[in-house]
């Protein structure tokens, strides 16, 4: 290929990148169809057979305790209250075993090995025909244990909340940014609906506020409120504009625009200007329509969890992400848990807050789950349930556990994932994943392909990626 | 038998492959992945074991161990051995992902089949010789040059080549349009689009505005990687407080059309450059922005990563853990850029006037530990230092040739002791005696009157005028001895010095005593009375420490340190090494810095940039298309002076520039010889950058407010000032702006021009587009409605309306007046026009540079 031909090869899939993608890839498609370019760019459509088609990734902000939700340690109480070198077990602190860690602030409050082992705080039982275990926090999600597959052997490198952006892009805090998974996503798959953002984040955002990064704005995540009047930024006028008088704006918007088309012919810009009008019309009706729930039966909001005060807000947002899917966005993104650091992370109190935050998601996310079922819907949907980390073997203070990033559980749930399984292990104590250990960058790949999309497919010029940022598919817990 | 067998099978099996054989082509399926996999090692950047197999040929001739394949003998090639290894210290390529099985498949077919590759095939050139790596050097205009202007002359030569016609000039207000969103980022009021004086004093005048020092100044704060301040709520983690003082010596020194060399050394080493000026130092805020609170390595990381980007072009931080695999810049000359900056440390100067760091300072740089030892990082990893060597500061050794010496710089007293600047001395005397006079008043308004004033018993607010007058005395007897001890120490004034200190300090805690007594919390009490105690005892030991005036305030280096502890004396000598940095990236002879900058101001010209990837002219970087015109502007800006306003000039005088942005007309055989105009026959259209869109509709209602510079704007604010004022960090960004593909404040070397709803519903919705389309109707003058669409169009969108859209606008104003809620609005035909302009302002020609 001679230089020219590169150069502008480059600037045409630049500006193709940069239109439509964010929102919907229409005027892209038919662009990339026309002038054959579907093979320079992923986009659009898999690179083979997907499973799945859509993402829902919940992700617990702070660090939920593996060892009191999907990872049973009967060993913490048989050693509870003694030191860890005490035990038969105290191989674990070898620092050799430890060094994959990499401390952002030396000596920090938190983030610390706790040595005297903290007994668990809740119980266990086993659920389904699988009879895995789940602890009692989690009694709802135990009812589906059947559609799931628990990895509890999860690490990551960050002892600290960096492991937030560190599970969504595979990179530590102190590496320079790169695109979180739901971009890639974004980035690789075209739109199954034109008239919606196909990658939506809701709830409070880890600690960036970007996903695209290098991949360039349009595809960051667009922040949506369950909220009918507001859900997206601008979806509705901010001031006083009846529709009948907007619709006509529109329309002369529109006719402009078309008659502009005849002073600047094959301006591409101009036809994707075009499109993104009238699909912003339309959006500004999908939109709302989709958080509207007036349709929903009320057994159906019973299953989410709306009855309760506790779980209401979770459950609003999980039945508008099975909405969403049901309108084919590809990958809805959802964080709980408020404040900087996640609500998850109980240094002190763990009992008392994992409980209550428990009883937050439980309900809903297992209405989720048994929702998607019942309509069909989870055969094609992925969910996934992450965290930032697991929590410390030993106790912090009377009550509480430390982060924990040699080994925690994260589990997934239907688009072809085997469902009923668990898979890899940590040590007797929970500390070190050691069966099958995986990095996060592995549930990125996994995911990516039942999406039919190959990790090592998705990069850039000019942006190299590591081989740990692609991952590898844990084909295990494929059905 | 079994012999014959395995022979069948063999002749079976080579009739099989010869199949698959025909089908393998070196061209095709080799070369792309030897090159892509195997070439950075064994190319003509390296040839480790002596092997390079950047041609068939060299394959062939093998390394220094031998031959590495031979044409048909598969099963004895080292290559494929190497290649399809289990053992991750044999297989090639090292430390990365093998090949993919039918890649060694691939392979090894091609070898079975005879290694045929073409006979011309070129080996990889010397890395050295790399287009960009040689030195400028200013080409000849060519002869056929008829056109006005240089960059005219080189572009036609090649339009010429093709036969192909240029289109004309765009019509007079859209090219008013274009220049002035281009120069300025506000767009021409109606006289300045009636403006009827030649086109190139225009530019001039636009040039020497305050405007286009914003303009400009926002395009460099996207490359230099602008951000205000951000952490974990008030704990500071990155970049530093009122970094607004560098933004603003950009816009000024654009304005004033300081030479970008001297801008590139007073940013680096303003402080070594002119030390003591603080005018010259807040430029240094572009090395204060990389602060990181908790990792001085991604710190320097940082600063490392993109001094080279935008400066100079070079990928450096790909020489982090290994070697360069394109370019040839080893690892080690990673570290010793690194130690180039290993010194340096940021502070917060004083601002005459202010004692409170809070409330305004300047962020700067300085040299705290000259003799801080650089290591190199085992594989980049910084737990694992290498400290048999020590690295030496230096520029990478392919352009260490033309590398000025490292002179250290001796700093003026006011730089070191910074304390001892008159108006530190100054400021911090008076706020003392304010502080007397504030607890005196206290106190005489509760003793002279009844009932007093204050709630606090006249014990306390003695003591607070006892503590404030502890302080001043303290004070006082500090400045004494700072000053002696910088000239002739005095043992006696040091002496008293440690005594007021003492005093003060005692009297401070009588006060919290006192105070905490009023307050009736127990435990502070107890500590404030265990804290009086301990004064007490101090007060009667007889030693002589006191502590300096602090007048500045540096950076922690790391979260457990304590800024009050940190010396109030810094090293008296510069290293030198920053100003040596400066130096050579601005030295006529380094062939990156005025290609790169170039590259920028004409990307933001033209759209489209001469060198495709803006941050990297490296071997990954093919020579471009008009290296000439490059060059010729690269040559002229650095006779110029580095005169950005000079290249301004060149560049938005040429008729390239000044053409319309349509096909509509163009010559068919022109559209078919290069439909992508990379010859620039046309010009490009551009999309507004988020800060133009909304300055632009703000301008046009007549509601800027042209204010400039300052302390960055609170985004919860109702501002009618430019976006660039608006704070900006990774956790603050105005909302509207952050819809049009702001800019990233990790890295922008460029901005995206996205197309997508999101901007379809800001543009339709947002109340500032509502509220400044009715202001920008009650200023467009028409008392008809036929004037009115004309206007309205001339001022939004540069041009006059066309018959057809005429008719749509007349349309829509009859099809809105029939609407009840309009027709029922008190002033309907205000709402009519404000609607129109709504319109306008969503049409594509308005957020569109045409």
């Amino acid at each position: 290929m001679n230089p020219e031909t590169a150069a502008s090869l480059t600037r045409r899939r630049r500006f193709l990148h940069q239109t439509g993608l964010g929102f919907g890839g229409l005027a892209l498609q038919a662009m990339l169809n026309r002038d054959g370019f579907g093979a320079v760019h992923p986009g659009g459509k898999p690179v083979f057979a997907p499973k799945a088609k859509s993402v829902i990734w919940l992700f617990m902000r702070g660090g939920v305790s593996h060892l009191e939700s999907f990872d049973p340690k009967p060993a913490l109480n048989v050693y509870a209250g003694k030191s860890i070198s005490e035990t038969p077990h105290a191989s674990v602190l070898a620092p050799e075993k430890r060094k994959k860690v990499r401390v952002v602030v030396v000596n920090d409050a938190n983030g610390q090995q706790r040595h005297k082992i903290y007994p668990l705080q809740i119980g266990y039982r086993k659920h389904g025909q699988s009879g895995i275990e789940v602890s009692d926090w989690f009694p709802q999600i135990g009812s589906c244990v059947d559609e799931i597959a628990v990895i509890r052997s999860m690490w990551t490198t960050d002892d600290n909340h960096g492991a937030q952006v560190q599970f969504h892009s595979g990179r530590h805090m102190l590496d320079p940014r790169v695109p979180t998974i739901g971009a890639w996503v974004n980035y690789g798959l075209g739109t199954l609906n034109e008239n919606l953002p196909q990658f939506i984040n809701i709830g409070p955002r880890f600690f960036d506020t970007r996903d695209g990064h290098y991949l360039g704005p349009a595809y960051d995540a667009v922040k949506l409120k369950i909220d009918p009047k507001n859900p997206l930024d601008y979806a509705a006028p901010e001031r006083d504009f009846p529709a009948a008088e907007q619709r006509l704006g529109f329309g002369l918007m529109n006719r402009l625009n078309q008659i502009n088309r005849a002073l600047y012919p094959g301006d591409t810009a101009l036809e994707a200007r075009i499109k993104s009008y009238e699909l912003a019309f339309r959006m500004q009706t999908a939109v709302p329509g989709v958080i509207d729930f007036s349709q929903e039966t009320a057994s159906t909001k019973t299953l989410y969890g709306f009855d309760q005060p506790e779980t209401r807000s979770f459950a609003e947002q999980l039945l508008a992400a099975r909405r969403f899917v049901e309108q084919g966005v590809r990958f809805i993104q959802i964080m709980h848990g408020d404040g900087a650091a996640g609500a998850w992370d109980q240094h002190s109190k763990l009992k008392e807050n994992h409980a209550k935050l428990a009883m937050q998601v439980d309900r809903p996310i297992a209405g989720l789950l048994k929702d998607l079922k019942q309509r069909g819907l989870l055969e094609e949907t992925m969910v996934v349930f992450g965290t930032e980390f697991g929590r410390t073997p030993g106790s912090q203070g009377a009550d509480g556990r430390d982060h924990h990033p040699y080994g925690f559980s994260v589990w997934m749930a239907g688009g072809g994932i085997k469902g009923g399984i668990t898979h890899g292990a940590t040590d007797e104590l929970g500390f070190h994943a050691v069966e099958h250990p995986h990095y996060v960058t592995d549930i990125h790949a996994t995911l990516l392909h039942q999406l039919g999309l190959h990790a090592h497919h998705l990069e850039v010029p000019g942006h190299k990626r590591l081989e740990q940022d692609f991952g590898s598919v844990i084909h295990e817990i494929l059905a | 038998m079994v012999r014959i067998g395995h022979g069948i099978g063999l002749l079976a099996w080579a009739a099989a492959q010869a199949v698959a054989l025909a089908e393998v082509d070196y061209v095709r399926d080799i070369k792309p992945v030897l090159r892509e996999r195997c070439v950075a090692c064994h190319g003509a950047l390296k040839q480790q074991a002596g092997l390079r197999i950047d041609t068939a040929a060299q394959l062939a001739a093998g390394g220094k161990n031998g031959p590495v394949a031979v044409a048909g003998q598969p099963e004895q090639s080292r290559l494929l051995a190497r290649l399809a290894s289990k053992d991750p210290e044999e297989r090639m390529p090292l430390d990365a992902a093998p090949l993919l099985p039918e890649q060694i498949a691939a392979i090894r077919e091609w070898i079975a089949s005879g290694m045929i590759a073409p006979s011309d095939e070129q080996g990889e050139d010397d890395p050295r010789n790399h287009w960009a790596f040689q030195q400028i050097r200013r080409p000849a205009l060519p002869d056929a040059a008829t056109r006005e202007t240089a960059i005219d002359a080189f572009l036609e030569l090649k339009q010429a080549k093709l036969g192909l016609h240029v289109q004309p000039e765009a019509e007079r207000g859209i090219l008013m349009r274009r220049l002035y969103l281009d120069l300025t980022g506000l767009p021409p009021t109606v006289e300045q689009l009636q403006d009827a004086r030649p086109y190139a004093e225009i530019v001039e005048e636009l040039l020497r505005s305050p405007q286009h020092g914003e303009r400009w100044a926002r395009h460099w704060m996207d490359i230099w990687r602008y951000t205000d301040w951000y952490g974990l709520g008030a704990q500071l983690r990155n970049s530093q407080k009122h970094l607004w003082h560098w933004r603003d010596w950009i816009i000024e020194s654009l304005v004033a059309d300081k030479g970008y060399d001297r801008m590139i050394q007073e940013m680096l080493a303003g402080d070594e450059l002119v030390p003591g000026d603080a005018g010259v130092v807040r430029a240094t805020g572009y090395l204060a922005r990389n602060y990181y609170l908790f990792n001085r390595t991604t710190w320097l990381d940082d600063t490392i990563e993109h001094t080279g980007k935008a400066f100079l072009g070079l990928t450096l931080n790909c020489a982090k853990c290994h070697d360069h695999k394109y370019d040839p810049i080893a690892m080690v000359d990673y570290y010793n850029f690194r130690a180039i900056f290993e010194p340096h440390q940021v502070r917060l100067d004083p601002v005459p006037g202010v004692i409170d760091f809070e409330k305004d300072g300047i962020p700067r740089v300085f040299d705290n530990h000259p003799n801080e030892p650089t290591h190199l990082h085992v594989r980049g990893d910084p737990a694992h230092p290498d400290k048999s060597v020590a690295i030496k500061p230096a520029v990478p050794s392919l352009f260490a040739s033309f590398a000025p010496p490292i002179v250290p710089v001796s700093l003026p007293m006011s730089e070191w002791a910074p304390g001892s600047r008159d108006h530190v001395q100054r400021d911090h005397l008076a706020a003392a005696r304010a502080k007397i006079q504030t607890a005196l008043r206290e106190l005489d308004a509760s003793t002279s009157r009844w009932p007093p004033a204050s709630a606090k018993p006249v014990k306390l607010l003695e003591a607070q005028v006892a503590s404030a007058r502890a302080e001043l005395a303290n004070l006082e007897a500090v400045i004494a001895a700072d000053r002696a001890a910088l000239t002739a120490p005095d043992a006696a004034l040091v002496k008293t010095a440690a005594r007021r200190g003492k005093e003060m300090r005692v009297a401070q805690t009588k006060l919290e005593v006192l105070t905490q007594e009023l307050a009736n919390d127990t435990k502070k009490l107890a500590a404030a009375r265990k804290a009086l105690a301990a004064a007490e005892k101090d007060l009667a030991r007889n030693d002589s420490a006191y502590t300096p005036l602090q007048g500045t305030k540096k950076a922690l280096e790391t979260p457990e340190h304590n800024e009050k502890s940190y010396p109030a004396i810094y090293p008296s000598t510069s290293t030198g090494r920053r100003l040596m940095l400066a130096r050579w990236i601005t030295v006529r002879e380094n062939p990156l810095t005025a290609r790169v900058a170039v590259n920028h101001v004409w990307t933001r010209h033209f759209g489209e940039p001469l060198v495709e990837t803006v941050f990297d002219f490296g071997r990954q970087a093919p020579r471009p298309e008009h290296q000439d015109l490059l060059d010729w502007l690269a040559a002229e800006f650095m006779d110029s002076g580095w005169s950005f306003r000079h290249l301004h000039r060149l560049i938005v005088n040429s008729a390239a520039y000044r053409r319309t942005s349509t096909n509509a007309g163009a010559d068919p055989a022109t559209l078919a010889a290069d439909p992508t105009n990379r010859l620039h026959w046309r010009a490009f259209p551009r999309r507004m950058e988020s800060q133009v869109i909304r300055d632009s509709l703000l301008s046009l209602a007549g509601a800027l407010d042209p204010a400039v510079g300052g302390p960055p704007l609170p985004i919860d604010r109702e501002s009618r000032r430019r976006g660039i004022y608006f704070v900006h960090s990774r956790d603050e960004e105005e909302r509207l702006l952050s819809m049009f593909d702001n800019a990233d404040i990790l890295q922008c070397y460029r901005r995206s021009e996205s197309v997508v709803p999101q901007h379809a519903l800001a543009m339709a919705n947002s109340a500032l587009s509502l509220d400044m389309a009715e202001k920008i109707a009650r200023r467009i003058q028409g008392t008809d409605r036929e004037t009115f669409v004309g206007a309205t169009f001339a001022q939004i969108l540069g041009r006059a309306p066309n018959r057809e859209e005429r008719a749509a606008c007349q349309a829509y104003c009859e099809e809105l007046s029939a609407l009840e809620s309009v027709r029922s609005a008190p002033d309907s035909e205000v709402r009519i026009r404000a609607r129109l302009v709504h319109a306008l302002l969503n049409h594509n020609d308005f957020i569109t540079i045409r």
